[in-house]
């Protein structure tokens, strides 16, 4: 490829990194603005930063636990849909029986579901099962829409791994179940980093079940948001101070899951 | 003998038995989590059912909410279109523009960590801070880009985009595009990251163009991940929720009342639910539909691909 | 002789003490009546938890941390859980519906009220005010409170149902400061022949808009809250009746009755409400509450339509480049003379408490002088006028134009219907103000779909052709 291109392409990819970063940049320093400086009329870049906002919300507001609940929940669903998942996602690739399309299409139309509609029949199921404000009702409810997320996607990925390493390994002495546990899985590797970015980030971001279905102690993050959108005046510091620790997570396990997307792509190196 | 199962009966578990037991948890999760509420709702459709309204307790009333949605809801139709504007036109650009970042990212950087952890930041955020921070930076008066786009010229000094009937959906697609285009470029990359190296090889040698390449070798290999994943965009930009009701509410007027956005009115502000399950499930009736439609192209083709080869 | 005054003593002594003892029964018997003890009252429920929810803001706040004195008092433990209005809303909403009895008393707005009573969710307070075990014989709410806020609030079909906890109203936000400034008064006379001052009228509110917007220099005359948002519709209300209009025609919120808020009246007061577009900033029609307030504390609008309880955020020099430069009055009066709206959040005991007595006994307990004073100094907005006449709250600028506006308010319609039909009014204005529709057409769909949800029982004054 030319020097041309090749400068043309980087380029692209800067302009590109900007336009993703700038909200955030902005975010951040709306963080660090008093209200009157956060809402000038001419943008200001240079102002005296003050730290006030996010004692004010996390500890104050009493918000901090709200990170743990966050945490927790969103590992636990994105756990929960892939241990769930990934093996349907197997048989869907490689299994054949009858009616196998119909079953997948089956698992797609379970993410159709407005959520607006099912969240209330939900509620009413889990508050008389009593369990309404823990953590268990937002894990069931967020992996209800992430496990056919992990089939959707990790069948694609399985479909791209030849069926002859199935065969070599079976022949090898492996059950089914061996195969894939000890040869596919590691292949599938990206896949599954690329599917647990996304399971995690939807969960941790998700704002209607979590709000419907916890109560006080088993609050998100991500439901406390609205909550600082007052009449008495939006806090913009504190919102941007929940967004900016709300998204250090995510941007912790999404570089550290990286790591397996480029490992993913030496065994790739390898096996061809 | 290698493997882990030794005894017999073990090894049929776990050999013949493994599609049933790997498939078994999946499906009777989704079954109790949502078949069951959405079979409730699907029931709700039928009846009066309203939290507010004394007296409307669940009792049956037929097809009555359906012929109220045919025949006396304009705003539903038109809530109607408006999303399918919206969902067409976010998702054919952030598939283009996924698909060209992605390419773009194979090529130049490979799966480097840091550049690319960068460009997925946008769909990391929770939609609803995602819409509060392009609230403040289109605001009229105090909106970053708001100042910068009209010191450009780009934008009149008495206009506001989230204010202009006119601009606003446009403004919707817009801050989506932003939003979710680093995810289809992350499952875009993944995926040609998992590709064999073999066919590329092979063409090479054939002497094959770049672009022939691209076009016969990528692409097919990429379809079934592109055809997923654009069929899952497509899906929850129907359901878009979040950002656009704490951006605008739904306004000016009904220029951003999504689909969701209004069922939500009818099921949250005015608790009807025996109405507002005739309203969700029209609207899934309607992303089955498009979603199968699509899905069977897909597929359909693909058969295509087994039998030339 | 002696011996006889002796035993006159002694009759003396026994009648005397026959009287004491007498005496010492009789007060036992109705001191007992008199000796209402909080402590006493709450005795049986010592040891309980009671769980509220309310609208995260510092009226709510303030009872966070006054509650204590309450548990101090009687052992019962007060949980208060805060969320946003919305969340406050449908949480109330859900557990009510399902039964779940998670809340034992409720702080919600006053719209709901009907939605409440009319599906059985509350109780009427009387079962409480009339047992003697829980009222204090000291609290006379009829008296103590603003009756008329006290019925608008918290009553429903002639019955009371709970407190206000908060009672809230707009009036006019202006900058004072620019009105006395000599060069903006010299220049005003000149183009509108009288002085600048605090607009009483309508004309004189759009003489100042005008005068005020100088785009250029980046400030505006008004903002109006033109989002597609509840807070719309409470701010056209102060328009709507003060040109004399209003929703449906009718003294009671329970009450249902002829439409009329397509009525010319109506009409004039939205067609005046949109020409104040083109005085407002170019984002006006995103701006909710937050959006006006931020637009005058940061200096661009000259005059507004606020609610009272958000004037500490203006008055904040932390928050605001206006502190200290403001001035309040009543909203300006049209045909319809001195008139105000009251919005309020309103104490209520489910029906599903499963703690209504002690739950009652906080409510009682919160309404008392000392602790709405502190709560009206921390934000709040208390229904009790003996904390309005406190030394501390009258120096509060808004203190005058609130009392004011409190005393003329209309009310309110609380039946179950009421946020529908307030969402129709929503969209009706936004379509108005997006220029979708006339402000006629606009409004003689709202009045055909209230008719549609309200049936027979609310007929058009002014019929649609």
């Amino acid at each position: 490829m030319n020097r041309a291109w090749r400068n043309l392409g980087f380029g692209i990819i800067v302009a590109v990194i900007i336009i993703a970063m700038t909200p955030y940049i902005w975010m951040f320093l709306t963080s660090i603005k008093t209200r009157v400086d956060a809402l000038s009329s001419i943008p200001k870049w240079a102002f005296s930063p003050t730290l006030e906002h996010y004692p004010k919300v996390f500890l104050d507001k009493g918000y901090l636990p709200l990170l743990g609940n966050s945490i927790i929940v969103a590992v636990s669903s994105t756990l929960l849909s892939l241990l769930v998942g990934v093996p349907a996602a197997y048989v869907f690739a490689r299994d054949r029986f009858s009616g196998k399309e119909d079953l997948f299409f089956f698992f797609l139309t379970t993410r159709m579901a407005p959520a607006i509609s099912v969240v209330v029949p939900m509620f009413i199921i889990f508050s008389k099962l009593g369990l309404v404000d823990t953590y268990l009702s937002v894990i069931l409810a967020h992996s209800s829409f992430n496990i056919s997320l992990v089939v959707w996607m990790m069948r694609g990925f399985f479909e791209e791994i030849p069926p002859e390493i199935d065969e070599a390994a079976q022949m090898d002495g492996n059950t089914k179940a061996g195969t894939f546990f000890r040869i596919l899985l590691p292949l599938a590797a990206p896949g599954i980093a690329a599917t647990a970015v996304l399971c995690f980030i939807l969960s941790w971001n998700e704002l209607l079940y979590a709000m419907i279905l916890t109560a006080f102690e088993s609050r998100t993050l991500t439901v406390g948001i609205p909550g600082l959108v007052q009449p008495h005046g939006t806090l913009w510091g504190q919102v941007a101070s929940v967004a900016v620790v709300a998204t250090l997570p995510i941007i912790i396990f999404t570089f550290l899951v990286q790591k397996h997307l480029v490992r993913g792509m030496t065994f790739g190196a390898i096996k061809g | 003998m290698a493997g882990f199962a030794k005894i017999k009966w073990q090894r049929i578990l776990l050999d013949k038995g493994a599609g049933a037991l790997f498939l078994t948890p999946a499906l009777i999760l989704l079954l109790v989590l949502l078949v069951g509420p959405f079979s409730y709702m699907v029931g709700l459709s039928f009846t009066d059912m309203s939290f507010s309204q004394p007296g409307h307790d669940g009792n049956f009333v037929g097809f009555a909410n359906y012929r109220k949605l045919m025949q006396d809801d304009p705003i539903f139709w038109e809530s109607f279109l408006t999303t399918i504007k919206f969902v067409f036109a976010a998702v054919s650009l952030e598939f283009l523009f996924g698909l060209c970042l992605a390419l773009l990212l194979f090529h130049l950087v490979g799966g480097q960590r840091l550049i690319v952890t960068l460009i997925l930041m946008p769909m990391m955020l929770a939609p609803v801070a995602i819409g509060l921070m392009w609230k403040l930076l289109l605001n009229g008066e105090f909106g970053m880009l708001t100042y910068y786009l009209r010191q450009i010229d780009l934008m009149a000094p008495q206009t506001a985009l989230l204010s202009s009937y006119d601009l606003v959906l446009w403004t919707m697609v817009g801050i989506d595009i932003w939003e979710w285009t680093p995810f289809v470029t992350l499952v875009i990359l993944a995926g040609l990251m998992s590709l064999p190296k073999e066919p590329f090889e092979a063409a090479i040698m054939d002497g094959a163009k770049p672009l022939r390449v691209f076009w016969d070798i990528t692409l097919t290999l990429l379809r079934p991940i592109i055809a997923l994943v654009m069929l899952l965009r497509g899906i929850d930009a129907f359901k878009e929720f979040d950002k656009v009701f704490i951006l605008t509410g739904g306004g000016p007027g009904t220029a951003t009342e999504l689909l969701s956005i209004y069922t939500w009115r009818i099921n949250f502000r005015n608790w009807d639910f025996g109405y507002g399950s005739v309203v969700a499930f029209m609207v899934y009736l309607v992303v089955l539909i498009m979603c199968s439609v699509f899905y069977k192209a897909i597929t359909w083709k693909q058969g295509l691909e087994g039998i030339k080869t | 002789m002696k011996g006889f005054t002796v035993k006159k003593n002694q009759n003396w002594l026994k009648i005397s003490m026959i009287f004491c003892a007498l005496a010492i029964l009789l007060l036992t018997v109705f001191g007992q009546a008199q000796a209402w003890d909080l402590k006493a009252a709450a005795k049986p429920y010592k040891g309980e938890t009671i769980r509220t929810i309310g609208e995260a803001l510092p009226p709510l706040e303030a009872l966070d941390k006054v509650k204590e004195k309450f548990t101090k008092l009687t052992g019962i433990k007060v949980v208060v859980e805060q969320y946003a209005h919305e969340e406050a809303v449908d949480k109330v909403m859900l557990d009510l519906n399902s039964h779940t009895g998670r809340y034992d008393f409720i702080i919600q707005p006053h719209r709901e009220l009907g939605r409440f009573v009319e599906n059985k969710h509350v109780v009427p307070l009387s079962r409480f005010m009339d047992d003697p075990k829980l009222r204090d014989p000291n609290f006379h709410p009829e008296k103590e409170l603003y009756v008329n806020l006290w019925n608008e609030i918290s009553w429903y079909g002639d019955k009371p149902y709970g407190f206000p906890f908060t009672a809230i109203t707009m009036f006019l936000w202006y900058r004072a400061d620019l009105v006395n400034d000599p060069t903006e008064r010299a220049g005003f006379k000149a183009k509108f022949g009288y002085d600048l001052k605090a607009p009483q009228n309508w004309k004189e509110y759009k003489d100042m808009a005008i005068w005020f917007t100088r785009p250029e220099k980046g400030f505006y005359g008004t903002a109006i809250q033109g989002k597609r948002h509840v807070a719309l519709w409470y701010e056209w209300l102060n328009f709507l009746y003060s040109f004399n209009g209003d929703i449906l025609d009718v003294d009671k919120g329970y009450k249902y009755g002829p439409i009329i808020i397509n009525s010319p009246e109506a009409i004039e007061s939205l067609d005046y409400y949109k020409s104040l577009v083109q005085y407002s900033p170019s984002d006006t029609l995103n701006y909710d509450w937050d959006g006006a307030m931020a637009a005058m504390q940061q200096n661009k609008i000259f005059e507004c339509i606020m609610w009272n309880d958000a004037t500490y955020a203006v008055e904040d020099p932390k928050q605001s480049t206006v502190a200290g430069k403001m001035g309040f009055d009543m909203v300006p009066q049209g045909k319809g003379g001195k008139v105000g709206q009251v919005e309020g959040w309103t104490y209520l005991i489910p029906t599903d408490s499963k703690n209504k007595e002690a739950a009652y006994l906080f409510i009682q307990w919160a309404l008392r002088y000392n602790n709405q004073l502190e709560q009206h100094l921390n934000g709040g907005a208390s229904p009790r006028p003996d904390v309005y006449a406190h030394p501390e709250v009258k120096k509060l600028t808004y203190s005058k134009a609130a009392m004011d506006t409190n005393a003329a308010s209309l009310p309110k319609a609380t039946f179950p219907e009421s946020p529908q039909m307030t969402d129709i009014i929503v969209l009706a204005l936004s379509d108005a103000l997006a220029g979708k529709k006339s402000s006629k057409e606009a409004l003689d769909w709202a009045a055909q779909e209230i008719h549609k949800l309200l049936g027979d029982k609310a007929p058009l004054k002014f019929p649609v052709d």
